[in-house]
């Protein structure tokens, strides 16, 4: 049952990353900051410019 | 324990030997995909444990004790040590795109024993460690990018000519997969519906995401991720109706026009309105769609109804021409080598490597899992009878362009099939026909349709055909809009240094007239193959994959450069040994496609016979495109050559000592992460 939930953990942490969502609570960790809707945009803003400034997988 | 330990690789290692023999040999009789799994799954199992383990600890020296550029320049953004496991999620994510799904597909034309055993052999002895050595001193530079290292490790000219290779590939690549778009969602209502439904359901994904539920992305992507089944569902309604039918159900062109169109918005639009959630939504449905496929397989385990070798091996194939060596290796492409997969190993993912070590399941493993999505594919598409595999892929211009004409023509190859079977198989997922729909998408969406409905019972095998045709749409239509903003930033760096306004992301006429060079430039391609008589994908597959390999062939002369100065010759044969195959087989490829006398094969040839027939306009675009592609295929094979002769100039100074051979390595600085940090 450990396991389970350590592997269910992993997915969720996983899919968290792919979502940006983890990035995001680094961020607000960085710089001290309280989540809100125009914390969020300016991160989102960043972070999505740096992404699609790169090549996409094919 | 020890004994134990070696009884147990012995038998994956036996096993994996077993299988791959019984996939090679076994013969006049239909083959269960469980082989092909097993066969993959424990060649990988050794070579990850064996050969990815021996590169890591003796060619690379990886050290845990050395602190990565993630835990030294941790700024909270880019540079983040990650936890294994959750990297190598991200990874996989990030270099699994439509090629290992498409290229094994179209290669199944040879039967499925040359593309399986490639995939295999490629990724363990290639692809993988491209991705890993080029990851590995990525870490080691502070996660340079691959041209930065080309241009340190080799000189100027590589780097710019990383530069612009990219540039081709990214242009080939969007008008290719935009083809198979079209192609597969041609003449359908309920396909075309599903995907033209995607976009608003984007939109309201960006809505919600910026002002109603900030933050909150996986919350978004459920909700989006409802919305598009609600509207595959609706997508039957739709074809049934007699009023909507026929507004959804587009040619070719208008299609092409609608995505050339649709590439241009989403470049020109706020990131986070449309090309950001579709982003995130097709990452989650791809890797869940590949996961269920891997569950589906080995539920179903279905018998491969494709014989190991077809009649096409020499080289007259419907689907692209050409034989085996070197056009299998061309056309699998990223399922066992891509040169694509450079970009990323050197971008964000060396940023993230919390320790030295995790290179290995990241960097090696990760392309082991992208060459079995690859074997998923060919299972997919060899458990369709011969015959709906070839009506499906072969074009009108090859196979006649009737539905009887074609069934007449692929029966006398040996491969029966009927306009009552097609048209049945049609009937059943929805369509009204599934002639001539070249590209590979709808075949695999007909394989994966067949799977997953026998899992679920045999039932809605017609959900499940426009389920997978919008999982390949999706991240399709991404990879196109995502590319074309990546050419755009591209396109107005270059010409920055002729107008300066032009380099400004944000000012608006700049941002449209190098969106619009960009969307002209793929769309250019996309018209082309939607015009071309052999169905485009002929033309432009092989060119992508000579050019995504071309590209493999820089990232290896980087690798070999590196390793030479870091060991000399002794182990620069394992970069070395994939670089000279790459080198034989895309020089080979690109030769016989400029070159070749046979009009199927030879872009010149294709051209000379075009200008024998009627002097029209439509003539003279289809023999200025045979020519034109033909320029394209030579400059990138100039342009690689170039690279070449730079790199073996080094190599070459390197050995006898006269290059300078300083490893350009960041200092080591001893880690101090803790193992409750990870």
């Amino acid at each position: 049952m450990n396991v389970l939930r350590r592997f269910a953990r992993l997915v969720l942490a996983t899919l968290r990353e792919i979502s940006d969502e983890n990035a995001y609570q680094r961020h607000l960790a960085a710089h001290g900051r309280q989540h809100s809707g125009p914390e969020w945009r300016r991160f989102s803003e960043e972070r999505l410019r740096a992404k699609y400034a790169r090549a996409k997988c094919c | 324990m020890k004994l134990l330990t070696y009884l147990l690789w012995g038998a994956i290692a036996a096993a994996a030997a077993f299988c791959l023999g019984g996939v090679a040999l076994i013969r006049g009789e239909h083959i269960n995909s469980i082989w092909l799994v097993l066969a993959a799954a424990c060649t990988y199992i050794t070579a990850y444990r064996f050969y990815g383990r021996f590169i890591a600890a003796r060619v690379m020296a990886l050290d845990d004790r050395r602190a990565t550029p993630g835990e030294r320049l941790r700024n909270g953004h880019d540079f983040e040590p990650t936890n294994k496991w959750i990297l190598l999620g991200h990874h996989f994510a990030a270099i699994a795109g439509p090629g290992p799904l498409v290229g094994p597909v179209l290669a199944a034309q040879f039967g499925y024993l040359p593309g399986t055993l490639w995939i295999i052999i490629g990724a363990v002895l290639g692809g993988a460690v491209q991705d890993f050595v080029i990851l590995f001193a990525s870490m080691r530079r502070d996660g340079k990018s691959l041209g930065k290292m080309a241009r340190e490790e080799i000189g100027k000219v590589g780097g710019f000519i990383a530069l612009v290779t990219v540039l081709i590939i990214m242009v080939i690549l969007l008008a290719v997969v935009g083809l198979v778009v079209v192609n597969a969602l041609k003449g359908s209502a309920w396909g075309t519906f599903t995907i033209a439904a995607t976009m608003p359901i984007a939109i309201f994904m960006g809505l919600y995401l910026r002002y109603w539920r900030p933050g909150k992305v996986l919350e978004c992507s459920a909700i989006g991720f409802l919305l598009v089944l609600a509207g595959i569902f609706g997508g039957r309604s739709v074809a049934a109706s007699a009023s909507l039918a026929p507004v959804f159900t587009l040619s070719a062109m208008a299609l092409a026009i609608g995505i050339i169109v649709y590439g241009f918005l989403a470049s020109a639009l706020p990131v986070w309105l449309l090309l950001a959630p579709r982003d995130y939504l097709s990452t989650f449905v791809k890797l869940g769609v590949v996961l269920m496929l891997a569950i589906g397989i080995l539920i179903v385990r279905p018998e491969l109804q494709l014989p190991a070798f077809t009649r096409f091996v020499d080289g007259t194939g419907p689907i692209f021409a050409g034989k085996i060596f070197p056009f299998c290796f061309i056309t699998i492409a990223c399922g066992a080598v891509s040169g694509f997969h450079s970009l990323i190993s050197s971008g964000t993912t060396p940023k993230m490597i919390a320790k030295e070590w995790h290179a290995v399941p990241v960097g090696y493993g990760s392309m082991l899992m992208e060459s079995f999505v690859a074997i998923m594919a060919m299972i997919a598409a060899c458990v369709l009878q011969p015959g709906v595999y070839f009506a499906v892929n072969s074009p009108a211009g090859i196979v006649g362009a009737t539905p009887a004409a074609a069934v007449a023509t692929i029966s006398n190859w040996g491969f029966p099939v009927t306009t009552a079977t097609m048209a049945q198989l049609a009937s059943d997922v929805g369509e009204k026909t599934l002639f001539f729909r070249t590209g590979g998408a709808p075949s695999l969406a007909l394989g994966m349709a067949h799977i997953f409905a026998r899992t679920s019972g045999g039932a809605v095998i017609g959900f499940w055909y426009h389920f997978a045709i919008m999982f390949e749409a999706l991240f399709i239509l991404t990879i196109i809009d995502a590319g074309t903003r990546v050419g755009r930033f591209m396109l107005q760096d270059l010409l920055s240094h002729v107008a300066p306004p032009l380099g400004r992301m944000m000012w608006m006429p700049g941002v449209i007239v190098t969106s619009a060079m960009v969307v002209a430039a793929w769309g250019y391609f996309l018209i082309q193959g939607v015009r071309d008589p052999l169905g485009g994908i002929n033309s432009l597959w092989p060119l992508f994959g000579i050019s995504n390999q071309l590209l493999a062939t820089i990232a290896l002369c980087v690798a070999t450069t590196i390793l030479l100065k870091m060991h000399g010759a002794r182990y620069a044969w394992i970069t070395f040994a994939p670089l000279v195959w790459l080198v034989t087989v895309t020089f080979t490829a690109g030769w016989q496609k400029i070159l070749s006398p046979l009009p199927a094969l030879g872009f010149l040839a294709q051209a000379d016979k075009f200008a024998a027939g009627a002097a029209d306009a439509a003539t003279a675009t289809l023999i200025f495109n045979a020519r034109l592609d033909a320029a394209i295929c030579g400059l990138l094979m100039v342009l690689v050559a170039v690279i070449l002769a730079d790199s073996a100039r080094v190599w070459v100074g390197i050995l006898r000592g006269t290059a300078d051979a300083h490893v350009r390595e960041a200092p080591f600085v001893p880690s101090r992460l803790q193992a409750e940090e990870l």
